[in-house]
């Protein structure tokens, strides 16, 4: 099997790195999240492949936070458009765990499929390449098995890394896969690999059901009691590797501008806000129950998987210890009239 | 502490028994030992739930807000800081002082449950050494200043050396360098506004960020909308916020917002007299930057 000896790590991504943007786990300062490795600093930032996760998920690869759509040049009471600006350079996700595959992989639903697409999405990720990096030791907030992910063999990845010890097993499962193999040529080496064992997980949540249940749950008092410490910040909705609403706005200098998207998040109280001034989500708790109502039921009614991956971060960063699995367990356990 | 949460049931269950209040607000304890939460009790048999530990460094006076529209007559346990959030919210006619009984408990310094959550969440290569919270070692007023009730003995400001010794080694920067140290700081913001959310003095009903008629801030995360954002935020906390570190303990991007509020803090002291913002309620007073007399200098307008 092929295997990239850790040692030639650095090598490995310099010479992907000459040939598409390579994003990887760094640890940049106080920041934790996926960054170009072009922009690497060795002497400030710590490359986190060995750490469980990083705080950002790598959806930021395939939907920027703010991107720019298009120029606009307004002339008189007409509107000119000058320049778009679709982005499909060659990208690379270095090291994604299984958790974050399924949320690239939820957001390809989102914007690919229905009949709807997304030009600008389409446009990243069709040239994007996915590298993951297979979890053998879980974390004490992972959850991933029981929302569909596998995290030793996580299902949309190009090529699958396996921490061997001082290498990584090395396996291509697509032609993207292929191709940044064939990049790598007298970088890998072929060997026996002695594959880890993977370590129980220390939460266990159960998710059979809940979808249906949440059905009869629109107006039950759990929501009451579960939104009352939430602060309805949008931390856990800019962390999560899945949440993918967004907003689209524009900016004009004079008679030049241009419309951008940009993330938003159903915490805001904003996000909803009707021109005439009314919302539908007006209350904090509302707010908090279409979060967990998207992610649990809606999703996976349209979909057929939850908008949830497991990965646990929502419940690391939380201020006030909202924990979506204990949510998930509450409305497993709750009493429906 | 165990005491500490003893005394502060045993008030809340004989304030319901009395009927002198119809919601009690504190802390309870969360998923793992460490998480720690603001808790609203509703019924005398819901007061075995609160607790108060080292990690109930939370400020719940930001809990009133969810009750400002209502009639509750409300217990509250605080600690130096939330008080001084509550003197906040008073002089904002925020919330009116008949309606709350407040249980004061002076704060022997508290660790940050979000730092035991993110050693303890695996994101790390290795753990960081888990003492008093960086806001409680900032701390200058642990016990409250204002209380119907208090529990324990005065504590010690725990602060020590000079206060503002990173805001002087700023102020000593060109405005060059100055610039750069923000621009880099608040570019990595992601925008969730917890700093935002989690702050008590921020009690507008519409945030003006939140405006969109007009729009005053882009919503781009780009360096020039952070900042916008930032700045705007700050500068409007001058002479009201209370140094409840909040803002920057539950910044997920870690940044250091307590500069910015320190910065302000000191220019406000040396500009204005009068106490620190929440130090002191006195009824009818305004902070600062809330008044304006017709003898205000204005020679640089």
């Amino acid at each position: 099997m092929k295997a990239l000896s850790k040692g030639k790590l650095t090598e490995v991504l310099d010479k992907l790195s000459s040939q598409q943007e390579v994003f990887v786990p760094l640890q940049k300062g106080e920041q934790s999240g996926y960054f170009s490795w072009a922009d690497y600093q060795p002497d400030r930032d710590e490359l986190m492949l060995e750490a469980l996760n990083v705080y950002q998920s790598p959806k930021n690869v395939v939907l920027p936070q703010t991107e720019r759509m298009y120029g606009i040049i307004s002339q008189g009471m007409e509107a000119k458009i000058d320049q778009t600006f679709e982005d499909s350079h060659p990208t690379v996700i270095f090291g994604a765990r299984g958790c974050d595959v399924k949320g690239i992989l939820a957001m390809d639903e989102v914007f690919l499929t229905r009949g709807f697409v997304d030009s600008f999405y389409q446009a990243r990720r069709a040239n994007n390449t996915i590298i993951a990096n297979a979890c053998y030791a879980p974390g004490p907030n992972c959850f991933c098995p029981a929302m569909e992910v596998d995290p030793v063999d996580p299902a949309g990845a190009d090529v699958i890394i396996r921490d061997c010890g001082d290498y990584y097993a090395w396996e291509a499962l697509t032609a993207k896969g292929e191709a940044v193999t064939a990049q790598l040529e007298g970088l890998l080496e072929d060997r026996d690999v002695k594959l880890p064992s993977a370590q129980p997980f220390e939460m266990q949540v159960d998710y059979q059901g809940v979808a249906e249940k949440l059905k009869d749950m629109f107006d039950h008092p759990l929501w009451d009691k579960m939104a009352e410490p939430c602060i309805n910040c949008g931390m856990c909705t800019y962390v999560c590797p899945s949440c993918y609403c967004f907003d689209i706005q524009v900016k004009m200098f004079g008679e030049k501008g241009y419309r951008f998207r940009a993330w938003d998040s159903c915490m805001f109280e904003e996000y909803t806000r009707e021109a005439g001034g009314g919302n539908p989500r007006g209350a904090s708790k509302e707010r908090f129950r279409q979060r967990f109502l998207h992610k649990l039921e809606f999703f996976q009614e349209r979909y057929g998987t939850p908008l949830c991956t497991g990965c646990g971060r929502c419940i690391i960063v939380c201020p006030t210890d909202v924990n979506i699995a204990r949510i998930i367990k509450a409305v497993k356990e709750a009493e429906v009239e | 502490m165990k005491e500490i949460t003893e005394k502060i049931q045993t008030i809340a269950a004989r304030l319901f028994e009395e009927g002198k209040i119809d919601v009690f607000i504190a802390w309870e304890k969360g998923e793992r030992d460490y998480q720690v939460k603001a808790y609203v009790a509703r019924s005398k048999e819901d007061v075995k739930n609160i607790v108060f530990n080292e990690y109930a460094i939370y400020n719940v006076a930001n809990m009133l807000l969810k009750f400002r529209d209502g009639h509750e007559r409300i217990g509250i346990a605080v600690k130096g800081c939330d008080s001084r959030g509550i003197v906040r919210l008073l002089e904002d006619l925020q919330i009116k002082r008949e309606r709350l009984y407040i249980v004061g408990i002076p704060c022997p310094g508290l660790k940050d449950p979000l730092a035991a959550a993110r050693n303890y969440g695996g994101f790390r290569k290795q753990a960081e050494p888990e003492g008093l919270a960086k806001k409680c070692l900032d701390c200058i007023q642990p016990n409250p200043v204002i209380y119907d009730d208090i529990i324990g003995p005065e504590q010690s400001p725990r602060q020590q050396g000079e206060r503002f010794a990173r805001v002087k080694e700023l102020e000593q920067m060109t405005p060059d360098q100055r610039y750069d140290f923000w621009e880099k700081t608040l570019s990595t913001c992601i925008r969730c506004y917890a700093c935002r959310q989690v702050c008590v003095a921020c009690d507008c009903r519409t945030c003006i960020f939140d405006e969109m008629k007009p729009q005053w801030v882009g919503r781009e995360n780009s360096t020039t909308d952070n900042m916008m954002y930032h700045l705007v935020k700050h500068a409007h906390m001058a002479g009201r916020c209370i140094e409840c570190g909040e803002c920057e303990r539950v910044c997920p991007v870690n940044i250091p917002l307590m500069l910015l509020n320190q910065k302000l803090i000191k220019d406000v002291g040396t500009f204005f007299d009068g106490p620190e913002a929440g130090l002191k309620y006195v009824e009818g007073n305004k902070p600062p930057l809330s008044v304006y007399r017709i003898d205000d200098p204005d020679s640089f307008l």
